[in-house]
C-alpha cells in the first residue's frame, strides 16, 4: 500500500519537462513562456504535460521557407521516450577543431562508420537550399528574357529619336560637321540616356527589394532576405544598359549618317 | 481604304515597324508565359491528382500526403471498414519509407512505396508487371539504371542499419518484375514499389500496421461530400484531404509564382502599350501635314481614327502572333527550369499551354492595342485643319 502511495507522491513532485516552441506557433496557437501543454506522438491520444521554457525565432534556412509548420525545440532523451525511438538519432553535429582537418574526419568516419555518412555543412547547406538555386536560375531566364525585350524597346526609341531630327542632321552634315561627330553626340546621347535610365532603375530596384522583403518576410514569416542588391548587381546592371545603350546609339546613328543630308531634308 | 492606308503607313518606316513588332512579341511571349504560368500549376496539378479517378486522400494528422514521416496506425481495420461503403470504388493504402540495395563495399538508396498493386494510383508500368507477389518489386528508371539489374534479377534489399550490430535491418531478396514510372516522383528520384505488406514488414513491429496514404475513389455521381462524412464516421485520427482542399495547399505554397506571373504579365502588358503607343504618337506627329491634307480633301475624322487605330492593331495583333509562338518555346525552357523544383512531382508542369490562355494573352494584347492608338489617333482627328496647313508650309 505504501509503494504505490509514494509513488503517486513522486509523479506528483516530479519537475515537469521544458520545452521551447518557435515564434510561429506562440503566435498562432496563443502561448507564452510558462503555458503547459501537452505532447503526443499520436494525436487524440494521452501524452506528456510540459511547461514553455522558451519561445524562440527560426534561423533563416530557405529550405523551411515554403513550410508552413511548427517547430518546438526539447531535450533528445525526452524525445527518444516520447518517440519511443529507442537510442536513436537521425543525425550527429561535429565540430573539428580546425578548418584544415575536416575532410580527413570526413574519411575517416566514412572508412569506419558503417550505416550513415559524414557531410561538410557547407554541402547540406547547398543541398537544403535547392529551392532557392531552381528560382534563381528561373529568375536569370526571365532576367535574358527581360533584357532582349528593353534591347528592343531601346533600340526603337533611339530611331525614332534619330528620325525626328532628321533634318537637324541634315542641317549638321551640310554645315560640314562629319559624320563621326554626328554619329558621336548620338552615340553620347544614347550612353547618358543608359546611364540615367539605369540610375533611376537601381532606385526603382531598391524600393521594390524593400517591398519584397517586407512583403514575403510576412507571408512566409521568416527572417531570410528574398532580394538582395549587391555592388556586382548593379554594376551588371549599369554595365548591361550602357552596352545597349551604345549598340542601339550606333545603330541608330548609322542609318542616320549613311543617308545623303539631301535625302534626310526630305529633296 | 483605311486598311490600306494603315498597311501603308506601317509598310513606309518598315525597320520601325518590324522593331515594334519585336518587341510586342517578346512582351507578348512574356504575357502569354505568365498567363499560363498563373493558370497552369494549379491545373497540372489538379489533372495529376485526378489521373487515376481517386478525389479523397488519408494523410497523417497536421500533415499533407509524404510532407513529413509521420505515418496512420491501424490501416487494415480503416481499409475494412471504407471498404464497407459501397460508393468507394477502390481503396488504396499506401505505405512510404527508404529501402537500401547492398551492391558490395557501396549501396544504393532508394525511396519505397508498399500498397496493394491491383488498386494503386502511384505508378504507371512502363515494362513487365505489377509486383503481386510479397517477393516481387518494381522500380523506376532512375533506380533501374543505378541497380544496373534486369527484370526477373534477385534483388537484397534492406529497410535500415543496425549500427550496434553492423547489419541490414529488415533484408528482403526480392524479385523484380517491372520498370515503372512514378505519377508523383520528383526529378531524378530513384524510386520502388512493392506490396505494402512486404515493406511494413521489413519496417518491424513498429510499421506493422502502418501506412502514410489511404487513396479513395468514389464512385462517379456519388456525393463527396457524403464520402467525407462517412470517412469522418469511421473516426481516423487523420487529415482528410480533397482534391480541392489539396490544390488550395499547392496554391498557397506556391502563390509566390502565381504573384510573379501577375506582375510580370502586368509589366509585359504596360510595355507593350507604351511601345506601340510611343511608335504611334511619333508616327502620327510626323503625319500630321498628311493627314490634315487628307481632312481638307473630305476624308472623315472616323476614317483618320480608324486608320490610326488599325496601325497599332496590326503591330500589336502581328506581334501578338510571332509572341504566342516564342512563348511556347520560352514556356518550355522555364518548364524545364521548374521541373527540378525539390519535393514537386516530376509531371508538374508550371507552364501548362491552355488555349484559354493563349486567347488571354491575345485579347489583352490586342486591347492594349487598340488602346495605345485611341490618344494618337484622337489627337489627329482633332487637328484644326488650316491651322496645321499653313504651319507644314512654313516648317
Amino acid at each position: 500500500m505504501i509503494i504505490p502511495f509514494l509513488a503517486a507522491v513522486f509523479l506528483l513532485q516530479a519537475p515537469q519537462r521544458a520545452i521551447a516552441i518557435d515564434e510561429r506557433l506562440a503566435a498562432d496557437a496563443n502561448l507564452k513562456v510558462g503555458d503547459r501543454v501537452t505532447l503526443s506522438p499520436i494525436p487524440e491520444t494521452p501524452g506528456d504535460t510540459v511547461v514553455i521554457s522558451a519561445i524562440v525565432r527560426r534561423g533563416t534556412d530557405p529550405a523551411e521557407v515554403a513550410r508552413s509548420e511548427y517547430r518546438i525545440r526539447m531535450h533528445l532523451d525526452h524525445l527518444q521516450t516520447l518517440a519511443r525511438y529507442g537510442d536513436r538519432v537521425d543525425r550527429f553535429a561535429i565540430a573539428t577543431r580546425s578548418e584544415s582537418s575536416i575532410d580527413r574526419t570526413i574519411d575517416q568516419i566514412n572508412s569506419a562508420a558503417f550505416g550513415f555518412e559524414a557531410h561538410r555543412s557547407k554541402d547540406i547547406a547547398v543541398g537544403t537550399s535547392k529551392t532557392f538555386q531552381v528560382v534563381s536560375r528561373f529568375h536569370k531566364a526571365i532576367g535574358v528574357i527581360t533584357i532582349v525585350a528593353s534591347a528592343i524597346f531601346l533600340l526603337c526609341i533611339m530611331l525614332l529619336k534619330v528620325e525626328e531630327r532628321r533634318r537637324d542632321v541634315a542641317a549638321l552634315r551640310l554645315m560640314g560637321i562629319s559624320r563621326r561627330t554626328v554619329m558621336r553626340s548620338v552615340i553620347i546621347e544614347a550612353a547618358l540616356l543608359a546611364l540615367v535610365g539605369s540610375a533611376l532603375g537601381i532606385g526603382v530596384g531598391w524600393l521594390g527589394s524593400l517591398f519584397i522583403n517586407w512583403y514575403y518576410r510576412g507571408v512566409y514569416r521568416t527572417p531570410v532576405a528574398f532580394s538582395i542588391i549587391t555592388p556586382s548587381i548593379v554594376t551588371l546592371a549599369v554595365t548591361l544598359s550602357l552596352v545597349l545603350g551604345i549598340t542601339a546609339g550606333i545603330l541608330a546613328s548609322l542609318r542616320l549618317v549613311r543617308t545623303p543630308p539631301l535625302v534626310l531634308f526630305g529633296r | 481604304m483605311p486598311i490600306a492606308l494603315a498597311w501603308a503607313s506601317l509598310r513606309r518606316h518598315g525597320t520601325r515597324t518590324m522593331l515594334a513588332m519585336l518587341g510586342v512579341a517578346v512582351a507578348a511571349a512574356m504575357l502569354l508565359d505568365m498567363v499560363m504560368m498563373s493558370t497552369g500549376m494549379r491545373e497540372s496539378f489538379r489533372s495529376l491528382l485526378l489521373s487515376r479517378g481517386f478525389q479523397l486522400r488519408l494523410s497523417p494528422k497536421g500533415t499533407l500526403p509524404f510532407d513529413t514521416e509521420a505515418s496512420m496506425g491501424n490501416t487494415r481495420e480503416l481499409v475494412r471498414k471504407l471498404r464497407t461503403n459501397p460508393n468507394f470504388v477502390a481503396v488504396s493504402p499506401v505505405l512510404g519509407g527508404s529501402i537500401h540495395f547492398p551492391r558490395g563495399d557501396s549501396v544504393v538508396t532508394s525511396s519505397a512505396l508498399g500498397l496493394e498493386p491491383r488498386v494503386q494510383g502511384d505508378y504507371e508500368l512502363v515494362s513487365g508487371r505489377d509486383p503481386l507477389a510479397p517477393n516481387e518489386i518494381v522500380v523506376n528508371d532512375e533506380l533501374y539504371r543505378a541497380l544496373g539489374a534486369r527484370i526477373g534479377d534477385t534483388l537484397a534489399v534492406a529497410n535500415g542499419y543496425d549500427p550496434q550490430t553492423r547489419e541490414y535491418t529488415g533484408v528482403r531478396r526480392l524479385v523484380l518484375t517491372g520498370r515503372v514510372r512514378f505519377l508523383y516522383g520528383a526529378t531524378r528520384q530513384r524510386a520502388a514499389a512493392m506490396e505494402l505488406r512486404t515493406l511494413q514488414q521489413m519496417g518491424g513491429s513498429e510499421r506493422d500496421d502502418a501506412s502514410s496514404l489511404v487513396m479513395i475513389r468514389v464512385r462517379e455521381g456519388a456525393s463527396i461530400d457524403s464520402a467525407m462524412e462517412f470517412i469522418k464516421e469511421q473516426g481516423p485520427r487523420a487529415n482528410l484531404v480533397s482534391t480541392e482542399s489539396a490544390l488550395d495547399q499547392v496554391d498557397m505554397r506556391l502563390r509566390y509564382f502565381r504573384q510573379l506571373a501577375v506582375i510580370l504579365g502586368s509589366v509585359s502588358l504596360f510595355v507593350g502599350f507604351l511601345l506601340v503607343t510611343t511608335l504611334i504618337t511619333v508616327s502620327v506627329n510626323e503625319r500630321i501635314g498628311e493627314i490634315a491634307v487628307m481632312r481638307a480633301l473630305g476624308v472623315s475624322r472616323a476614317h483618320v481614327v480608324q486608320q490610326i487605330v488599325l496601325e497599332g492593331m496590326t503591330i500589336s495583333l502581328i506581334g501578338a502572333f510571332a509572341g504566342l509562338l516564342l512563348g511556347l518555346a520560352t514556356g518550355r525552357y522555364l518548364n524545364g527550369i521548374l521541373s527540378s523544383f525539390p519535393g514537386l512531382p516530376e509531371a508538374i508542369d508550371f507552364f501548362l499551354f491552355q488555349p484559354k490562355a493563349a486567347w488571354t494573352a491575345l485579347g489583352l494584347l490586342a486591347l492594349s492595342g487598340i488602346a495605345a492608338g485611341v490618344y494618337p489617333a484622337f489627337r489627329a482627328s482633332s487637328l484644326p485643319i488650316a491651322t496645321t496647313l499653313r504651319e507644314e508650309a512654313i516648317a
